[in-house]
């Protein structure tokens, strides 16, 4: 029972299009908004030495296999040692810093500072597309939803036997909002602050950053097993040269 | 990503240049989205519909795969650390902007 409605080129031009273009536009001004807001950050001392910390242990992980046996153990000893090795953080003092993270006022108004630069765009675009454009159906997605999907999609659409696939403009604001993010990363480059999701997890994942991954490197440093590559590599050198001279 | 090649040749011992990994990845991510996009408008003006419209989309990104899989030469562990990048990253993520490209010019052909 799907009558074919025809969509009125009137729609295409005024809802449509500008729509889009007009959410293109404001992830490009919050981007480059986000980058003129980001200037003024002094890092503090202690946490870029956890983790520099962090990626010398790393770094001693990964390269695990190219140092003999008994200079890996040194190493090891000296991250992961009971009483002094760098990377044993005593209970008490495990909540510190993440307290003083959120006390810190400077590092508390740049993450408000961001987060409503997130925000207020889509708030008020939201408002916008309601204001103006509610009350008749924007497009047509091409494919089939079940009944329930009704009252999400077409808002303000009170006819109840128009087809599910006509869609109102509050929809069609939900689908730009999610499809424009994979356009950003193509004309944005890599940093670009248009995708909250990820934002929102790196965010939560700073609160707790130094603390508990130090443990986590701890733990993974006394996993690694050492296996010392120097007695393969004679095959690897003949193999390597074999290559060359064939 | 031709003269980028992120681990030796012979491994027993795999090492990985990890500048080379992340570019081939983010090689791969603006292939997949742009991929996507283009087929979205594609699928869009052939006025494909429903379920048909999701099959031609994995088929868009399977055309994606192979291409990335010849310009490697194969020999994807040269390149990358394991199949599932060239295979499976970034499938999902283009789902949404094919959907978006596909709907503008479905509803704008009425």
């Amino acid at each position: 029972m799907a009558e074919d409605l025809v969509l009125d080129t009137a729609i295409r031009d005024w809802v449509l299009i500008p729509l889009s273009v007009v959410m293109v536009l404001i992830g490009v001004l919050r981007y480059f908004v986000s980058k003129l807001m980001r200037s003024d950050q002094t890092p503090d001392v202690k946490i870029v030495k956890e983790g520099q910390l962090i990626i010398r242990a790393r770094n001693l992980r990964a390269a695990a296999n190219f140092i003999p046996a008994k200079s890996f153990r040194a190493r090891k000893n000296y991250y992961s040692n009971e009483e002094n090795g760098l990377l044993h953080v005593p209970k008490g003092q495990a909540q510190n810093p993440q307290a003083q993270m959120f006390s810190d006022p400077n590092m508390a108004m740049d993450m408000m500072k961001k987060n409503l630069s997130m925000i207020i765009p889509q708030t008020l675009t939201f408002a916008w597309v309601n204001f103006f454009f509610s009350g008749f159906v924007a497009a047509k997605i091409p494919f089939p939803l079940t009944q329930r999907f009704r009252g999400m999609l077409q808002n303000g659409i009170d006819l109840s036997t128009v087809d599910v696939s006509y869609v109102s403009s509050r929809s069609w604001y939900f689908l730009n909002l999610f499809g424009l993010r994979g356009l950003f990363s193509l004309i944005l480059g890599e940093e670009n602050a248009t995708d909250d999701t990820q934002r929102m997890m790196q965010m939560s994942g700073f609160g707790f950053d130094p603390t508990k991954s130090l443990g986590a490197e701890k733990d993974n440093l006394d996993i690694v097993q050492h296996d010392w590559a120097l007695p393969k590599f004679e095959q690897r050198a003949e193999a390597v040269l074999k290559k060359l001279v064939s | 990503m031709d003269k980028n090649k992120s681990s030796d040749a012979l491994d027993e011992i795999p090492t990985f240049n990890v500048d080379n990994i992340q570019n081939n990845t983010r090689i791969i991510n603006y292939s997949r989205t742009f991929m996507s996009i283009i087929g979205g408008v594609i699928a869009g003006i052939l006025g494909v519909n429903g379920l048909t419209g999701i099959v031609f989309y994995f088929l868009v990104m399977a055309i994606t795969t192979a291409g990335l899989a010849a310009k490697t030469e194969f020999s994807v562990h040269s390149y990358f650390d394991s199949w599932n990048r060239i295979v499976f990253d970034g499938i999902l993520g283009g789902l949404m902007s094919f959907v978006l490209f596909w709907t503008y010019p479905y509803s704008l052909m009425s």
